[in-house]
């Protein structure tokens, strides 16, 4: 049975349900957003895991060669003449099929047996391998997949790879989970030919029992220079890894909703903690001892935290479904294939949400109940002593502040390149600022209550000074809707700097007058080049392929340019003299390195860098560093010249055409479609539609940060609406009194109404100092840390003044039902109510 | 010589509380008349209805049944704005809980009072100066309310009172938080400004000491009015 003193303290709760429901609803949020991100991620992440491991089968190691992939002599002569049986061909590639991206994977079906089976239980493996041979342009797919590309057994459907159409027959289809949909089996043959790889393997799956060191010493001896025997979990996971740092990102601004979120908690289990100060006292005095009251604010607050926590959990698996929705677009444009639609609501996950919001509770309320216990046991705790009680501690509260900022700012300094460390100091940050709010806002609203006086007479002076006078009370609004203030300020202008920058990276990037290329992967048939370098005004080309290498360490992307030295502009050298790094590129064994490699690897102009080339690996000198915001932190610049000394591959993906001045840019753009009409599908772009539509990806991959920072936002009004709420009932006599002396409900309300806008205003002045430190913060070591990127910070003062506004119109907002309220109040029940 | 006009009057003045389904007949059916400059004593037990009867005189609530009439004006018949506007000019309130607002200094709780009344603000310091010199006050004038004895805020409240010159002062239980002492110098000044200044006074009091400071003594019992013994 509830004690009678737990009763009378809840019956308190409950008595006050819009306070109980806001209170509720801030953790909610808070711990929605947690949820939500945790299962996006991770249900992305998993989603990825799966699908690799489904595709990986029983391989424990792969084969992987330069960038063109394994040489089919490769495999042949691992069979043959080493006598390695239990390998098997892998082709792996995109392709697309009315508008939905696929995995095209092409295999050797008798190979595959001692490695995995894609073909599940349902299908003869004879049968499907008379169809694979028999049957032109025959696949297999998983049920879900056939169902969602609307085919049936027998039906033949376009294929799009490499940018060529092809035509596909669905022969078989086979029972799987989730892993496997969106993947289209092919035979080893079909695939090659689809993904202009003939003669190419891009890997060959090899299944080594554990201990058996014979079999791998046979690899090792029987691999030839620029192939090599990596493991197939670490192949794995080194592609999981590279959005770790986006995803750790993301939870980063997901724990941001929950501070805020517990500045609301605290704020309301403060406010109920005070109202309830003459119940305290009352209790007190019949004997209730300061452990049994401490114990007893605490139970109420994880009672109240687990069933926010309880309803955040569900509200995070509803709000995880759409927002898995964008972080799997995002991952998909920038890192690795993921093909996700369901979120997976892992224990650990519920878990992490129900600790966060009872922990949350119970450390919003630890401040207030220690404060409760302190009371004298007597009937009533007057205002004026809590007020004077807050003043006395605002010096202390201040200068832990000013502590907890100076403690991020030694963290960010010696804590090197690490990224958690980084957003510790963030939330450090965050705190100390927090602290320090307070006191700001009793000095200026103690110095502008005078003006505010003479400008709108003694309600406007009362409007202002109430503020510092009922400062256990505004404080932690105020901070509340500083704190999510200064995080929408610091997020955008880090996005806008970020913007900024790459829109100014793109101009300088990019320098020819036409981009063309093929659609995600394959490569440029050489007829069409020569092709449309004879098109009249065409005066120069520079050509591109995008080629990944791969060794134990990682992959690292290798960009080999042939560029006209007119387009040398085009890439900004950090740390060496243009003219003789250039030199260097285009003649020597030297390559450019971009910022996010330098800064990961620690190399820069002047040092070596070791790559696998197809004649095994080779020391690169590192002619210069460039600036680089491709997602791919391990971009290297090539000369064309540079990679055919060590790579096998003449192959082109991409070209920038120069035109002479006057040529019409679309005639030479419709010209370039004429002749890939019949031949190969290229994206065609002009300077500015490329730069248009970098832009536009850009925007949509921070569509994510819009998202969880206007959830911020939203909590940081709840605090407000609930803070001004508990006000108006705790200065229910004076609202009382001011009726009774004869000001109207209008009077009433628009004093609240303005003392809320003042409230906005000090927030939204206390965020811009703290939003500009946090965005300093993110562009400067968050950004570094997690991608390596150098972002120019620019402050747009629209930022800062919309951020003031918006904090000015939220608050007034907040204020508008209190305030409806207060002036509804009929005096003489408030006055008897006391 | 003609009696004095009726400041206020009150007849069939009922009024009602609800607790859950039960239903408390606080006041039932009260006839009254005060002339101005008169100065009534309310007495009763607690919860009589004493503090209904004032808040319904001075227009914070309203009846069941019955008007009432102050200074001329029908204040029942007033819509809830009027009333509002009536009461800022016509009435002075005294509490006893003093009820100051505690943001504003000690000059600014009285300043809020004329300010509502469209008082300029020179007339405005030269009234609370006026008042605050007659409640002994003068030196606390920048003081705020957390920093004064009991008397002293009933003091600031009797100024807040009667700084726009009302019709008629209310007071509920005025002495009622004060000690003897205090109690009896803050009744002896507010006896001389109402007094002096010719107001007509209803005041709620257990006290009989407070009550006998009055013209008349009414006693409230089981919702009706009656003289008391």
């Amino acid at each position: 049975m509830i004690p009678v003193t737990y009763r009378a303290s809840f019956s308190y709760l409950l008595r006050h349900p819009w306070q109980l429901v806001l209170s509720l609803l801030g953790i909610v949020i808070g711990v929605a957003v947690i949820v939500a991100v945790d299962l996006a991620n991770s249900s992305a992440r998993k989603a990825f895991l799966l699908s690799m491991d489904a595709i990986t089968g029983e391989a424990t190691h792969q084969v992987v060669g330069g960038p063109n992939g394994v040489s089919e002599d490769v495999y042949r002569s691992l069979r043959t003449e080493a006598g390695l049986t239990r390998i098997a061909p892998v082709i792996d590639g995109a392709a697309t099929s009315d508008g939905l991206s696929l995995q095209l994977l092409g295999i050797d079906l008798f190979a595959e047996q001692s490695v995995r089976s894609f073909t599940g239980d349902a299908q003869d493996i004879s049968s499907l391998f008379v169809s694979f041979l028999v049957e032109p342009g025959a696949v297999t797919a998983s049920e879900q997949t056939a169902q969602e590309l609307g085919l049936e057994i027998g039906d033949r459907f376009e294929l799009f790879s490499s940018g060529r159409q092809h035509t596909a027959t669905l022969v078989a289809t086979f029972a799987a989970d989730d892993s496997l949909d969106r993947v289209l089996v092919a035979d080893v043959a079909t695939a090659q030919e689809w993904l202009d790889l003939v003669g190419w393997l891009s890997r060959i799956d090899v299944r080594i029992e554990d201990g058996d060191t014979a079999t791998l010493e046979r690899f090792e001896r029987a691999l030839g220079p620029g192939t090599q025997l990596l493991s197939a979990s670490g192949r794995t996971r080194s592609t999981a890894e590279m959005s770790q740092a986006f995803m750790t990102n993301l939870t980063a601004m997901s724990l941001l909703a929950l501070l805020v979120g517990l500045f609301l908690i605290f704020n309301s289990v403060n406010f109920s903690v005070l109202q309830r100060r003459g119940l305290i006292g009352v209790l007190r005095a019949l004997g209730l001892t300061r452990r049994q009251l401490l114990t007893m604010v605490l139970v109420e607050a994880a009672a109240v935290g687990l069933v926010a926590a309880i309803a955040g959990v569900l509200f995070g698996a509803v709000l995880g479904e759409q927002l898995l929705e964008l972080v799997s677009r995002t991952i998909n444009d920038l890192y690795f294939r993921v093909n996700v639609t369901e979120v997976s609501v892992s224990a650990f996950s519920v878990a992490k949400g129900i600790v966060a919001g009872v922990g949350a509770a119970l450390l919003a309320a630890a401040v207030p109940a220690i404060e409760a216990t302190s009371y004298e046991p007597r009937l009533a705790l007057t205002r004026s002593v809590l007020e004077r009680r807050t003043r006395h501690v605002l010096p202390i509260v201040t200068a832990t502040g000013i502590a907890g900022m100076v403690a991020a700012i030694a963290l960010i300094l010696v804590s090197g390149t690490s990224l958690v460390a980084g957003l510790s100091a963030v939330f450090l940050l965050i705190l100390g600022f927090a602290l320090c709010v307070p006191l700001f806002v009793r000095a200026v609203s103690t110095l502008i209550a005078p003006l505010a006086g003479k400008l709108g007479g003694t309600s406007a002076r009362m409007a202002v000074a109430g503020i510092a006078s009922g400062l256990s009370r505004t404080g932690i609004a105020i901070v509340a809707l500083a704190v999510a203030l200064s995080a929408t300020i610091g997020i955008s202008v880090m996005v806008d700097s970020f913007r900024g920058s790459v829109n100014a990276w793109l101009q300088q990037t990019l320098q020819a007058d036409i981009y063309t290329g093929t659609i995600r992967e394959g490569s440029m048939e050489p007829e069409l080049i020569a092709a449309i370098r004879a098109i009249d005004g065409v005066v120069d080309m520079s050509t591109r392929k995008r080629a990944t290498v791969e060794d134990a360490s990682g992959r690292t992307q290798l960009r080999v340019f042939e560029l006209p030295p007119q387009s040398y502009d085009g890439a900004e050298l950090i740390d060496a003299e243009p003219a003789p790094a250039w030199q260097a590129w285009e003649s020597e064994d030297a390559v450019f390195v971009s910022e996010p490699y330098a800064y990961q690897h620690a190399v820069g102009a002047g040092d070596v860098i070791t790559l696998p080339t197809d004649r095994g690996p080779r020391q690169f000198d590192v002619a210069a560093t460039f600036q680089s915001y491709d997602i791919n932190a391990k971009g290297i610049m090539m000369s064309r010249a540079t990679y055919a000394r060590h790579f096998d591959d003449d192959t082109i993906d991409s070209l920038g055409i120069y035109l002479a001045a006057g040529v019409d840019v679309d005639a030479v753009i419709r010209e370039v479609e004429r002749l890939s009409k019949d031949t190969q599908s290229l994206y065609i772009n002009s300077n500015a539609g490329l730069r248009k539509e970098s832009m536009r990806i850009f925007d949509r991959t921070f569509v994510i940060t819009d998202v969880l920072y206007w959830l911020t936002l939203g909590v940081a009004f709840i605090g407000i609406l609930s803070a001004m709420l508990a006000l108006q009932l705790e200065r229910a006599r004076e609202t009382a009194t001011l009726r009774a002396l004869g000001m109207t409900p209008g009077q009433v309300g628009g004093m609240i109404t303005a003392q809320t806008g003042v409230i906005g205003l000090l927030s939204g002045i206390a965020a811009i100092p703290l939003g500009i430190v946090m965005a300093y913060v993110l562009i400067k070591v968050i950004n570094r840390r997690a991608f390596g990127w150098q972002i120019d910070m620019t402050v747009a003062p629209d930022i800062l003044a919309v951020s003031v506004i918006f904090a000015i119109g939220a608050a007034m907002l907040a204020g508008l039902y209190p305030a409806w309220r207060a002036g509804r109040s009929q005096p003489a029940i408030a006055m008897r109510e006391e | 010589m003609s009696a004095p006009p009726l400041e206020i009057q009150l007849r069939g003045l009922t009024r009602r509380f609800r607790e859950g389904t039960r239903e408390h007949l606080v006041l039932d059916g009260i006839d009254l008349d005060i002339a101005r400059g008169e100065t009534v004593a309310l007495r009763g037990r607690s919860g009589s209805g004493k503090s209904t009867l004032l808040n319904l005189v001075g227009g914070i609530d309203a009846p069941d049944a019955g008007t009432v009439n102050v200074a001329g004006v029908e204040v029942t018949a007033l819509t809830e704005r009027e009333r509002t506007l009536f009461r800022r000019e016509r009435i002075g309130f005294v509490y006893q809980a003093f009820n100051l607002v505690p943001t504003l200094s000690v000059a600014d709780n009285v300043r809020l009072v004329l300010e509502l009344n469209k008082v300029s603000a020179r007339s405005a310091s030269a009234r609370i100066q006026e008042l605050l010199d007659a409640v002994g006050l003068a030196d606390r004038a920048a003081s705020y309310p957390d920093v004064l004895s009991g008397g002293e805020q009933q003091r600031v409240a009797i100024a807040r009172a009667l700084c726009h010159k009302p019709a008629v002062l209310l007071a509920d239980e005025p002495t009622g938080n004060l000690d003897d002492s205090t109690a009896d110098s803050v009744l002896a000044l507010l006896d001389r400004l109402v007094r002096d200044s010719g107001h007509t006074m209803l005041v709620a009091t257990h006290s009989q000491h407070v009550a006998a400071q009055c013209d008349r003594v009414l006693e409230l019992h089981n919702g009706k009015l009656q003289p008391a013994a």
